[in-house]
């Protein structure tokens, strides 16, 4: 059902790429009115990441849904199979339907069937408490982007759907509608401060489901704020720069966080985070390209956001698959119980640090792909930029390259404390490489990461076609042609010589004498191998050291006292916590649960308080009307 | 093709120069300014002895690194002559292709399980993180004074000065000078001749390499001071020149760097563990001034 | 030439931010002070005795040498710590000038005047406001001398800028007044030093009755 699906819409976005026009048809009646699917390029875009990460995801979930096959009855494994197929649908539908009303009901779809997903594992509690907090943020979002369609209907009278909103945006200031939109896609997509749901459903829900959450349906929000910024073309310089902040924020926050925690999947999230940054960063600085008519800023601006939606989602769901194959063999996400798993899974280790490469933005993977053209529009338009917009991306390409550190700094750490080193606890003891089944994705997924880091010049064409929707001069792309070939020019030619050394090495190690020993330890061989690694938490030290009022790391630790000459056994644990969603959801959370706590003292379960109260509300009523105050 | 050659031919004797600099200093007698050279011949001559607890990760990582080292070489240019596969905006490439050394190298030292390595790893990391974004501004600051992205374009016309664009010159100098310290892993970040593994980052990472690994460690080392040198010297030398007098000039930069790092490692004491992070962003922050200077010149601020 | 001396003024701000100990501080507004008259030398359309040797004075003589001179000497009298601890870390210290330095040439480039030198105003108004957060950030007294005095060279620069129309008499003015205070608060500080050994505001705080 979902390969038919798959190959349907595939068919159809390849149609819309080839054929210079929009395909539109009727899709189906909704009280006398009808709706129709249309696909432009973005659409087309958009269609073909869903329908690559479902499928691959598709293909995981039979190995990864094993074990739960005995624990769980087939009635509720069909039910995960038929949301996992309505996730896809609701998305697909999300990018085709301009109509407003369709669009809402298919965005709803979409947050519930992947809050059904989130809650796959619903006999733990936390789950479901989890689940319960992402579909009420999911509300929140849908009730900002209800009142900005409305307001664009009522203040025009246009149609009320995607194309009314040109009518509203050419008579009217864009930014108060646009700051509307972008919050309501902007809890989807989890830009800072509006992320609080992501870090933890995605650990929550099963790996195959992250990976697709991640890698694509985040995406939607981007789609929104994309699909309203095409409508918007004056007065664009504001919202350019609202984008690029709040983006610069989450990039860097974002991963931030990401270098502190323990539990893979959070991290994983996190980074989803930072991502959705530098996308946001490309958009961004795109917008502003057009807004100060820089057509390179623009171009390459939206570029190289658009490319690294779809570079994003091929890493990030690669990432999450290997990390629920650790976790499926293992038992636990906690990665400072982890180690060594290199020797026992070899290929799940060598696919995760593929992702943890191109993740990171390192040449020849597809990230740095879509980075070098956010910089390099960065730095061509240094010169042409007045003194503002200089500033603007003085501090934009500072920011990327400190995202760029930070996430080389995190992702050394992930992959080196899972699959590096020796067994941290006995979880590392028996495990074996995954089934086959659930390498088969990570082979897709690393193919077109290779192909798009090394044959770049490929996705210039289609990426072209994309960005015309947004600027008159998608041509200056065609211009990025013979750089892309130099790219993969030079990564040619650093793979070959890796090769060449690496036989020069294996044969001047033939005749000389090889052998194996143990690490070099200062001498001390006594201790367990393991003991004296350094973990999660010391290799993220020095860094939560200087971010600690960001971070909030918490040690939890006693001191040697000194009258203790023989220390005995003692434990060290750290929590972080998320600072912004303490202040923004917790902490008034908490309020509100404090104040209505207060008043359930008026709730004593007793018939003859409940008939006082209604005897003295009576008498307020009998008193007000009596001195008419209402 | 030029910038190569020269870059390895300077390569060989740059480490050389540095410790007969500071033999010279500490008043010790100097040794041949081949030493490091022969010393590397004869790891080459060696077998090695790898760590049980390593996986290909380790065996990989000195022949990405050496690998980054060397492609990086080929995009730096020479006066007038383009480097090897100099492209637009190769410098963002450049910086991205020695992180994957890096990156490389980290994991490898985590991949030992040793302690001390996880302690040079992950200084590192940070160490390079922090750096990155003053190598962005300084290459962005010439980017705006001279209207070009590619590092030979950069140089070539970087000539066209005022008073005022000697100023930006000299900044960016002395942070460049830094940058190439801090990803040297040499003397205000990390003292390569400590004795004690704790207070190490680079050279406790490579305490398991042995034999060929080692030593490609130590040419990438070589290589990597000489492109920073070379990159300096790009600042320096005059297209107008000829050819002679460029590489007769560029030499003497090149040795007189040596000797900079020399002088620095024998009068400046290593920084506090905990004072580095301070130190390095520092650095971007000169690399901001001279990115306001090139505004000024570039009259986008208007002062009078 | 003038943008040299401003180049050297702002890296001089910076090392403010990353410097940790009290010595340093002395020795940076010492540099400080030559710098300024590098500045005014360099501005000096032509050169009358009378205002060399006036500014001289000011500049060199008291900026560069009396004023470090007695800081010093208020150090060693009251065997300050070497080390004074910052209450932000240095590390965003150093970002917050950087942002200083941004916003203040930014600054500057809008105020169109032809009468002003607005070229003084792009360090000048850094050195003020980084001035204040210097005063903010530390907890000592004596860095709170270091403080005024780099707010006092930002004035000096304002005075420089708007030069044409306001001479040197409004300098002079707000010189003798700082040189006053740091004498006056000098010599506080070592009676202080004196009786209670020690220099922290917080605990200064606590002599107000």
């Amino acid at each position: 059902m979902q390969i038919v699906l798959i190959g349907i819409t595939s068919f159809w976005a390849i149609q819309a790429f080839a054929t210079s026009n929009l395909i539109e048809f009727p899709f189906i009646y909704v009280l006398g009115n009808s709706i129709s699917l249309s696909i432009d390029k973005l659409s087309a875009f958009f269609i073909l990441v869903i329908n690559f990460t479902s499928l691959t995801g598709l293909i995981y979930a039979r190995g990864y849904l094993k074990p739960y096959l005995p624990k769980k009855n087939s009635t509720e494994i069909a039910f995960h199979y038929f949301n996992f197929l309505w996730l896809h649908i609701s998305m697909l539908l999300v990018v085709m339907i301009r109509d407003a009303l369709a669009f809402l009901i298919a965005w709803e779809i979409m947050s519930l069937v992947s809050f059904f997903l989130v809650i796959f594992e619903s006999e733990k509690k936390e789950t479901v408490k989890i689940g319960l907090k992402y579909l009420i943020q999911m509300h929140i979002g849908v009730v900002f982007l209800m009142i900005a369609f409305i307001i664009a209907y009522v203040q025009t009278g246009a149609a009320f759907s995607f194309d009314g909103l040109s009518v509203y945006f050419t008579s009217y200031h864009p930014f108060p509608l646009f700051l509307l939109f972008f919050i309501g896609f902007g809890i989807k997509a989890g830009f800072i401060p509006l992320h609080s749901w992501l870090p933890h459903a995605h650990p929550a829900a099963p790996s195959h489901v992250s990976g697709v959450m991640s890698g694509v349906m985040i995406k939607m929000g981007i789609y929104g704020i994309l699909r309203v910024l095409s409508y918007i073309h004056t007065d664009l310089f504001g919202s350019g720069l609202f984008v690029l902040i709040i983006s610069l924020v989450s990039g860097i926050i974002g991963v931030s966080f990401a270098i502190v925690q323990h539990d893979v999947k959070k991290l994983l999230a996190y980074h989803s985070i930072e991502n959705i940054g530098i996308i946001g960063i490309g958009i961004g600085l795109g917008i502003i390209g057009l807004s100060q008519n820089m057509p390179v800023l623009a171009v390459l601006g939206f570029g190289g956001g658009i490319l690294h939606i779809l570079n994003h989602s091929l890493f990030k769901s690669l990432l999450f698959y290997t990390a629920g194959s650790v976790y499926k063999q293992t038992h636990t996400r906690n990665i400072e119980q982890l180690g060594g798993l290199i020797k026992k899974m070899p290929k799940t280790a060598l696919f995760f640090l593929l992702g943890a490469l191109a993740i990171s933005g390192l040449p020849p993977f597809n990230g740095f792909i879509s980075e070098f053209l956010i910089y390099s529009g960065m730095f061509q338009s240094l010169q042409t930029a007045d003194l503002s917009v200089d500033i603007i991306l003085l501090l934009s390409f500072s920011g990327l390259a400190i995202i760029g550190g930070l996430a080389i700094f995190c992702f050394t750490k992930v992959f080196s404390i899972i699959f590096l080193g020796t067994g941290r606890s006995d979880k590392t003891k028996n495990v074996t490489e995954v089934e086959p089944v659930m390498i088969v994705p990570d082979f897709l997924i690393g193919f077109f990461i290779l192909l798009i880091g090394m044959g770049s010049f490929i996705i210039v064409q289609p990426l072209m076609n994309v960005v015309a929707i947004f600027t008159d001069n998608a041509s200056i792309l065609s211009e990025m042609t013979p750089v892309f070939n130099k790219i993969s020019l030079s990564s040619g030619i650093f793979i070959s010589i890796i090769g060449i050394i690496w036989i020069l090495r294996a044969w001047q190690q033939k005749r000389h004498q090889v052998s194996v020993n143990d690490t070099w330890g200062c001498g001390y061989t006594g201790a367990n191998p393991a003991l004296h690694q350094y973990t999660a938490t010391s290799y993220a030290d020095n860094f939560a050291h200087i971010s600690s009022k960001l971070v909030n790391v918490k040690k939890e630790y006693r001191d040697f006292t000194s009258d203790e000459i023989f220390p005995n056994e003692r434990s060290f644990e750290t929590h972080s916590s998320d600072i912004i969603e303490n202040i923004l959801v917790t902490k008034p959370a908490n309020k509100i649960l404090e104040f209505l706590n207060k008043i359930a003292v008026f709730q004593t379960g007793n018939i003859q308080h409940y008939l006082l109260y209604a005897l003295v509300f009576m008498i307020i009523i009998g008193l007000l009307t009596y001195f008419n105050w209402i | 093709m030029i910038s190569l050659l020269l870059i390895l031919l300077s390569s060989l004797f740059f480490v050389g120069i540095i410790i007969q600099t500071k033999a010279k200093i500490a008043a010790r007698k100097m040794p041949s300014i081949f030493q490091p050279l022969s010393d590397v011949i004869r790891l080459f001559k060696k077998g090695a002895i790898y760590s049980s607890t390593t996986s290909i990760i380790f065996r990989a990582a000195p022949i990405v690194y050496f690998s980054s080292v060397l492609i990086a070489a080929l995009f730096i240019p020479f006066g007038g002559n383009v480097g090897l596969l100099s492209f637009y905006g190769d410098f963002v490439f450049f910086a991205y292709l020695l992180a994957i050394g890096k990156f490389l190298m980290i994991i490898a030292a985590m991949d030992t399980g040793s302690g001390f390595e996880g302690m040079g790893a992950n200084r590192e990391a940070l160490y390079s993180m922090l750096v990155e974004p003053a190598f962005f501004i300084l290459a962005g600051s010439i980017a705006l004074f001279t209207n070009n992205v590619s590092f030979q374009e950069l140089f070539s016309n970087l000539h066209i000065v005022s008073s005022l664009s000697y100023s930006i010159s000299v900044a960016s100098i002395y942070v460049l000078i830094y940058i190439a310290l801090v990803e040297n892993s040499r003397m205000p970040v990390d003292d390569p001749k400590t004795h004690l593994e704790l207070t190490m980052v680079h050279e406790v990472m490579v305490l398991d390499n042995s034999g060929f690994d080692l030593a490609l460690i130590h040419i990438a080392t070589w290589l990597k001071f000489a492109i920073y040198g070379s990159i300096l010297a790009n600042f320096l030398i005059k297209n107008t020149w000829s050819i002679y007098e460029q590489i007769g000039v560029y030499f003497v930069i090149q040795i007189a760097f040596a000797i900079i790092v020399g002088i620095l490692e024998s009068f400046k004491a290593r920084n506090k563990m905990s004072k580095n992070p301070q130190w390095i962003i520092m650095l971007s922050a000169i690399a901001v001034v001279s990115f306001l200077t090139a505004l000024i010149v570039a009259h986008k601020i208007i002062l009078n | 030439m003038n943008f040299l001396f401003i180049i050297i003024y702002a890296i001089t701000l910076i090392y403010f931010a990353y410097s940790e100990r009290v010595k340093k501080f002395v020795w940076l507004l010492s540099v400080q002070g030559f710098v300024l008259f590098g500045m005014v030398f360099s501005s000096l359309k032509e050169i009358e005795i009378f205002d060399f040797i006036f500014i001289l004075t000011e500049t060199i003589l008291v900026k560069s040498i009396i004023v470090p001179w007695f800081l010093n000497r208020v150090r060693k009298h009251n065997g300050l710590k070497r080390i004074h601890e910052p209450s932000i870390p240095v590390f965003y210290s150093v970002i917050i000038v950087i942002l200083t330095l941004i916003l203040s040439f930014v600054l500057s480039n809008n105020i169109l005047n032809s009468q002003m030198h607005t070229q003084f105003f792009t360090v000048a108004f850094a050195s003020v406001i980084f001035g204040f957060y210097f005063i903010i950030n530390h907890k000592n007294i004596f860095s709170h001398l270091v403080g005024y005095l780099i707010i006092e060279n930002g004035i000096f620069m304002i005075s420089l800028a708007v030069g044409n129309t306001m001479p040197l008499l409004v300098n002079l003015a707000v010189l003798l007044d700082i040189v006053l205070g740091i004498l006056v608060l000098g010599v506080f500080l070592n009676r202080v030093g004196n009786t209670f050994q020690s220099d922290e505001i917080n605990q200064l705080t606590e002599l107000k009755d």
